[in-house]
């Protein structure tokens, strides 16, 4: 079995207007076994960047704790908040520093990036476990349950979605993929992020 | 390298099996059934054929569709297809579904320790009149279910059928149920989005799709007429009756 | 007389077609009982049906080549596996409880799948590992339970249907079946349960669990196993050990399916919802999970009462 799905768990984001969501499932498995229905993958970076890690739980940890020291050392230098794509790069560099032993997380990262005009632009990021980014204009997936997501997703996704429907939209096709998937599921979390706002809600899914 | 000399150690291996990629997929409704597949046989990342057909007609009130290793499923279905004569030679009649499905059982089955590499869905209508949908894996275990995906897209399509047919995570409104069946037009347009967003993220599946729909006799055509590119197989007018749709996928 | 004749003749049509098929070595050979309906399992009255076996030295290892997923993730052919079945004997009969995924890989094939197989009135087989060994063989099983009663005049023992059934699996040991199975029913000798599996194994025993999650269901199965348990309460510790499988594996869930076997032949008693069971239980009131049942008070989040006490 691939160390990949060691722990197991999955990560979806997708655009909105003028919103991004990003929701996680809660699981913390050790192979077949449940350990935990409470194992966070979703972080906060910033009051508008979100990071997602699914993947290697221990490895899980240590990228979080990388992450933000690398984040407050760039805030104080630069005296200011990172910037989704910012931050999309410093996770690549950060994953491919490791590119001959690497940690076995695929992160999604999902943000509002400001403008030129001073309103905020959605945007969302994925990369594989050495740092290659893939810019979306629609939706990113990763975790055990990715190839369920992707399908789910395409089905259910359209352009400009408001923020309640974008939060429906992302919940039904996280809930319904991992219900497909072995390695993920045990209840949900969803963040979606507005200008003005962040807004979380635990969903609760099939605890099998 | 083996090169025909005794001088080294030689292995050889004997692998009859390929994966020709492709989808199907199949749902029951209460007096009708929908089965459907998409056309393109590949073979790695190469295509060998746009069009290669994986949905069977098998008599007036059955149709399989086959997925996995194409000249093990070309071969099944042949070997159905004359089964299902010598019956209806035997007791001039159709076979039933439920033992049109038995009968694939039997037949995958006797392959156990060399089994086809086939997946198989069987749709149709059941004595009843009702819609049924059967699943097999490839050495014969089945079940009837309302719908099934099956195929290189399988981990794709099915999730969304769960939503979107069994109404999956999705609460009723209050003092309401979910359907228990979904009406002709509804399943079709579930079809077609299942397809083109398995064309979206799969490299195996495009090219074109088949949506056979067997009506259970004495149900209308209704929903169907006006279809695009829909042509009636039945063979009689006032029994059951089969019809298949023909759509493009993407061919990138 | 002619037919007869025909049959054993070196010349004419059929010493033709009878040297064909020895040349092109036709796999199922075309008999006039194809003809009717007797194809299938209706030919199965002339002994144990023929199996097509790959023409290479070591046709066992071919076959594990190419289906089993343990010894190479990248096989071809998935045999679906994971499971929880159980069963255990008490005063009121026997309990059959399983869960109803099948996995392919961490794909989850069917949540829908019938783990337990009615072979007749009396007789009960459970499915765990191939399921298309079980579901066959324990078809099968029912049609040989049925033609002892026809020649015997009274209904098989569970003892003698369960020996059928491993001395079947034990002539093909070696090839590949893969089955863990429990035999269950009441006889002339009470409620009865029989082990069975494709090791050949067969064991009488009052209580058994097989699977992935079979580790799970015994841990609560063992806590609240008595003889002189009530049906309710034995019907109740069936459901809550499947649960507990079904919750903490990963290849096992969906739903239970639970069965009670008496006197009078089995009786299936309902198909539940694992998840509906976390949260509302089969009453609809106590769930069976550990958070709803403990509903947020935790060691990091005490009741006011005990916060108060601490203080």
């Amino acid at each position: 079995m691939s160390i990949m799905q060691y722990n197991g768990g999955s990560v979806i984001a997708m655009v909105g207007k003028d919103c991004v969501a990003i929701a996680s499932d809660l699981r913390l498995g050790s192979q077949a076994m449940g350990i935990s229905s409470h194992f966070e993958k979703i972080f906060p970076m910033t009051d508008r960047v979100y990071v997602g890690l699914p993947g290697l739980a221990t490895d899980v940890t240590t990228l979080h704790h990388q992450f933000r020291y690398r984040l407050n050392m760039y805030t104080i230098k630069e005296e200011r908040e990172i910037e989704p794509e910012t931050f999309a790069h410093l996770v690549s560099s950060t994953l491919y520093e490791k590119r001959f032993g690497p940690y076995f997380i695929e992160p999604v990262i999902a943000g509002l990036q400001k403008t030129a005009s001073g309103d905020f632009k959605p945007y969302i990021a994925a990369t594989d476990l050495i740092g290659c980014l893939n810019f979306a204009k629609d939706f990113v997936v990763a975790g055990t349950a990715s190839d369920k997501l992707f399908g789910v997703a395409e089905g259910l996704w359209e352009p400009d979605l408001e923020p309640e429907d974008l939060f429906e939209t992302i919940a039904q096709t996280l809930l319904n993929a991992v219900d497909r998937d072995a390695y993920s599921g045990w209840g949900a979390v969803v963040y979606v992020l507005t200008k003005d706002k962040v807004i979380k809600r635990e969903l609760k899914g099939r605890m099998d | 390298m083996p090169d025909g000399s005794f001088s080294h150690p030689q292995q050889r291996q004997f692998n009859p099996y390929s994966d020709n990629g492709g989808t199907i997929l199949a749902i029951a409704g209460a007096d009708f059934t929908v089965i459907a597949g998409d056309t393109r046989q590949s073979e790695g990342y190469s295509i060998q054929t746009r069009y290669a057909p994986k949905v069977f007609r098998l008599t007036d009130r059955a149709v399989l569709a086959v997925n996995g290793f194409a000249a093990d499923g070309n071969m099944f279905v042949k070997k159905v297809k004359q089964r299902l004569e010598w019956y209806r030679h035997a007791h001039a009649k159709d076979m039933p579904l439920r033992a049109i499905a038995r009968l694939i059982q039997t037949m995958l089955y006797a392959q156990r320790f060399f089994p086809y590499y086939v997946y198989n869905i069987l749709g149709g209508i059941e004595e009843d009149g009702s819609g049924a949908v059967y699943s097999f894996d490839p050495v014969g275990s089945y079940e009837r279910e309302a719908c099934r995906a099956a195929g290189a897209a399988q981990s794709l399509v099915q999730p969304f059928l769960d939503n979107q047919i069994y109404f999956k995570n999705q609460a009723a409104a209050p003092n309401q149920s979910h359907p228990a069946h979904l009406p002709l037009p509804d399943v079709l347009s579930i079809v077609i989005d299942s397809f083109t967003s398995a064309t979206e993220r799969h490299i195996e599946v495009g090219d074109g799709l088949e949506i056979y729909v067997v009506l259970a006799k004495g149900r209308s055509a209704q929903g169907l007429e006006g279809a695009r590119g829909i042509q009636e197989l039945s063979t009689k007018s006032d029994g059951d009756r089969v019809f298949v749709i023909r759509r493009e996928l993407k061919k990138d | 007389m002619h037919a007869f004749a025909e049959r054993f003749s070196t010349n004419g049509a059929a010493a033709e077609l009878r040297r064909a098929k020895e040349i092109l070595g036709e796999d199922d050979d075309v008999s006039d009982v194809m003809w009717g309906s007797s194809g299938g399992f209706g030919s199965l009255v002339n002994g144990v049906p023929k199996f097509a076996v790959p023409s290479v030295p070591d046709p066992t290892s071919f076959l594990r080549m190419h289906t089993d997923d343990h010894a190479d993730p990248s096989c071809r052919i998935k045999i679906k596996h994971g499971t929880t079945t159980l069963a255990f004997r008490f005063k009121g009969g026997v309990i059959v409880a399983v869960d109803s995924r099948a996995t392919a890989g961490s794909y989850v094939a069917s949540g829908t799948v019938k783990k337990v197989i009615e072979i007749n009135p009396y007789l009960l087989g459970t499915m765990a590992g191939g399921a298309a060994d079980c579901q066959y063989w324990e078809t099968y099983l029912g049609i040989q339970c049925r033609l002892h009663e026809l020649r015997n005049r009274e209904r098989i023992s569970v003892a003698a249907a369960s020996k059928y059934l491993s001395n079947l699996v034990y002539s093909y040991k070696g090839m590949g079946l893969s089955m863990g199975t429990m035999i269950c029913g009441w006889d002339k000798t009470g409620p009865a349960i029989f082990y069975v599996d494709s090791d050949g194994t067969r064991l009488k025993g009052d209580l058994f669990s097989v699977g992935s999650g079979s580790t799970f269901a015994y841990g609560v199965l063992d806590q609240g196993y008595r003889w002189d348990l009530t049906d309710e309460e034995a019907q109740e510790l069936g459901r809550r050990s499947i649960y507990a499988a079904g919750h903490r594996d990963a290849f096992s869930g969906n739903t239970i399916n639970l069965y009670h076997v008496k006197e009078d032949g089995w009786k299936f008693i309902g198909n539940y919802d694992i998840s509906e069971m976390h949260y509302n239980g089969p009453g609809g009131a106590d769930g069976y999970g550990y958070d709803v049942r403990v509903q947020g008070r935790t060691s990091a989040n005490p009741p006011p009462e005990a916060a108060a006490a601490q203080a």
